[in-house]
């Protein structure tokens, strides 16, 4: 009898060792999501996606990995490139699969916490949810949402990654874009020389001080610090492309007054975010300032702001040029933390 | 004498989970037709009210919001459920409630704003199941696919994906089903789901003028009308 009982204890123990032992597994290091001072509360809740470094490398695979696609042949770096902001550097439309392209200027991903909706057009509500648009798109990267998880589950690295990162290796639609949010999250900008300056770190010369004086005059009101956005929809007096045919977030809200509205894009890195406008039919910073003071054709659901077109003399398009010059993030373009997984983007430390 | 107690208890702990499950299970069974014909995908025709000839190659929708009513109370359901005619394990629905003296039940097809706005889901909500829309994020509440000589696009197809949750294109029905003929104990509701009404519920709905419907706002709405009418209770058990 005595035997039997020690034979139960024993059983429990070990059932209880066990399970001690499988909890002790999963312990990923938590990421800390540091929110830069005088900013407002993100917008995405960690709550429901806590920053862990596993995630986070998991995130930075995924993304850079070009399986996500039809082909193989585009991964979200692919146009989502570090060096111009995470936008396709010196590209109007971006390359999708089959020599196809976008019919969008493809925007900067930066500081991505804050923003609720996504798309130049706010179709997306949710981070989490945007990265099913590029990949699914034909004219992107062409596959759908079954095939990315069968590649995925197929991969030995892949199911590790995610056990570490997600404490088992299920590898579902959820965990893949949880992933995705936790790289995309960390991309924030805001070590550029403005920030700095808030930061009394810094100061303007002469040009960039003037400049930012005329910004607070005439494009604030919509290019609103610290993120210089407002994340509203206007219509800024840009035709629209007859072969493009967009028509921006009328396509979302099927509201009239909605006509040719995008979100107003962030200006932070704008000096290597070119070409401009949401199409990206402006090659450079001179054609913007051409089409705020003259060019613009104003029509009915064009922002009341801009109904008399916006004045800027040379002057002012000069010493605004030079303030937009410190809107660059060069420790956000070459932090490492955010290149591809094995990529050293410091040529010049060459060990020899 | 100690060795059974021990017995005893070691039966009772493995039958724990066992009880009280058989008395409270009520299945919701859904049986789909075409008129009166069993509904059999890609290989049969079939005419809706317009005399259109058509084959369903896909049909699929959500239930969410079981609520089951009997004289004292409501009991509540949270699940989503996708109802899948491709996969006859879809077509039942097991829910944990009080089956005497159900009198009716309702239903939503669809799914509400607030899950809609939450981030990606698992299970019947995965967007892998192809009822999300990417480029404007949200379900896809029923989609309905299929072909007919009437139509006017690509391959003769026809496409209604019928969805939208924001107040002006809010294409969510809530359906109510009353039991005709009640009994003391329910353990089984086989609801009748019938496609033809997806053409003439309450709108007309022609495949040679609309062969599709792929984003919400009116039409969505008008066909959400439509389909909100195909559901009867077939027989309770």
């Amino acid at each position: 009898m005595r035997i039997f009982f020690t034979i139960i204890l024993f059983i429990c123990f070990a059932i209880l060792g066990t399970s001690f032992i499988y909890i002790a597994k999963y312990r990923p290091t938590p990421l800390k999501f540091i929110v830069p001072k005088g900013w407002p509360k993100p917008v995405y809740n960690l709550k429901q996606n806590p920053l862990t470094v596993e995630g986070f490398e998991l995130g930075r695979k995924l993304f850079y990995d070009e399986r996500l696609s039809k082909d193989s042949t585009i991964s979200c770096g692919s146009c989502h490139q570090q060096f111009g902001a995470f936008a396709t550097y010196d590209h109007n439309l971006s390359h999708g699969y089959n020599n196809s392209l976008t019919t969008r200027n493809a925007p900067a991903l930066q500081n991505l916490a804050w923003q609720k909706e996504f798309m130049l057009d706010g179709g997306v509500h949710h981070l989490d949810a945007q990265p099913l648009a590029p990949i699914t798109a034909e004219n992107e990267m062409a596959e759908t949402i079954e095939n990315v998880i069968y590649k995925l589950q197929r991969d030995t690295a892949y199911q590790r990654l995610y056990k570490a990162a997600f404490g088992n290796s299920t590898i579902n639609t959820q965990r893949t874009m949880k992933a995705l949010s936790q790289f995309m999250l960390q991309l924030v900008s805001n070590n550029s020389k403005y920030d700095r300056v808030q930061r009394g770190e810094d100061s303007f010369n002469l040009p960039q001080k003037l400049g930012y004086e005329i910004f607070k005059q005439k494009c604030v009101s919509c290019h609103v610090e610290p993120f210089f956005t407002d994340f509203t929809y206007r219509n800024t007096g840009m035709q629209m492309d007859k072969y493009l045919n967009d028509v921006g977030r009328m396509k979302i809200t099927s509201n009239n007054n909605d006509s040719l509205k995008f979100r107003v894009p962030s200006l932070r890195n704008v000096m290597i975010t070119f070409p401009y406008g949401h199409d990206g039919r402006f090659f450079g910073l001179s054609n913007v300032f051409e089409h705020y003071r003259s060019k613009m054709q104003p029509i009915a659901t064009t922002d009341t702001l801009l109904k008399n077109k916006l004045y800027l003399s040379n002057f002012q398009i000069g010493q605004l040029t030079s303030f937009l010059y410190t809107l660059t993030d060069s420790v956000f373009i070459k932090n490492p933390k955010f290149a591809p997984p094995n990529f050293s983007n410091k040529p010049y430390e060459h060990i020899h | 004498m100690k060795k059974n107690i021990v017995y005893i208890i070691l039966q009772l702990l493995f039958a724990l989970p066992f009880f009280g499950k058989a008395q409270n299970n009520l299945t919701l069974e859904f049986n789909h037709l075409v008129g009166n014909k069993m509904l059999v995908l890609f290989d049969s025709t079939y005419h809706n009210s317009l005399n259109e000839p058509f084959v369903v190659n896909k049909f699929k929708y959500y239930i969410s919001n079981i609520v089951v009513y009997n004289k004292e109370k409501k009991v509540e359901n949270n699940g989503y459920y996708l109802i899948n005619t491709e996969n006859s394990n879809s077509q039942t629905i097991q829910l944990k409630t009080a089956t005497k003296n159900i009198d009716s039940i309702a239903f939503t097809i669809g799914i509400d704003s607030a899950k809609n706005a939450e981030g990606i889901q698992t299970g019947d909500l995965d967007p892998m199941n192809g009822m999300y829309w990417t480029w404007n994020s949200g379900y896809i509440f029923a989609k309905l696919e299929g072909q007919s000589d009437s139509s006017k696009a690509a391959s003769n197809y026809f496409n209604y994906h019928i969805g939208g949750y924001k107040h002006f294109e809010n294409a969510i029905q809530t359906i109510y089903l009353k039991v005709v003929k009640p009994q003391e104990t329910i353990h089984k509701i086989v609801i009748d789901v019938d496609v033809l009404k997806w053409f003439n519920g309450k709108h007309s709905i022609a495949i040679n003028k609309i062969a599709n419907c792929v984003q919400p706002g009116n039409l969505a709405k008008q066909i959400a009308e439509n389909y909100a009418t195909m559901f009867s209770i077939k027989a309770v058990q």
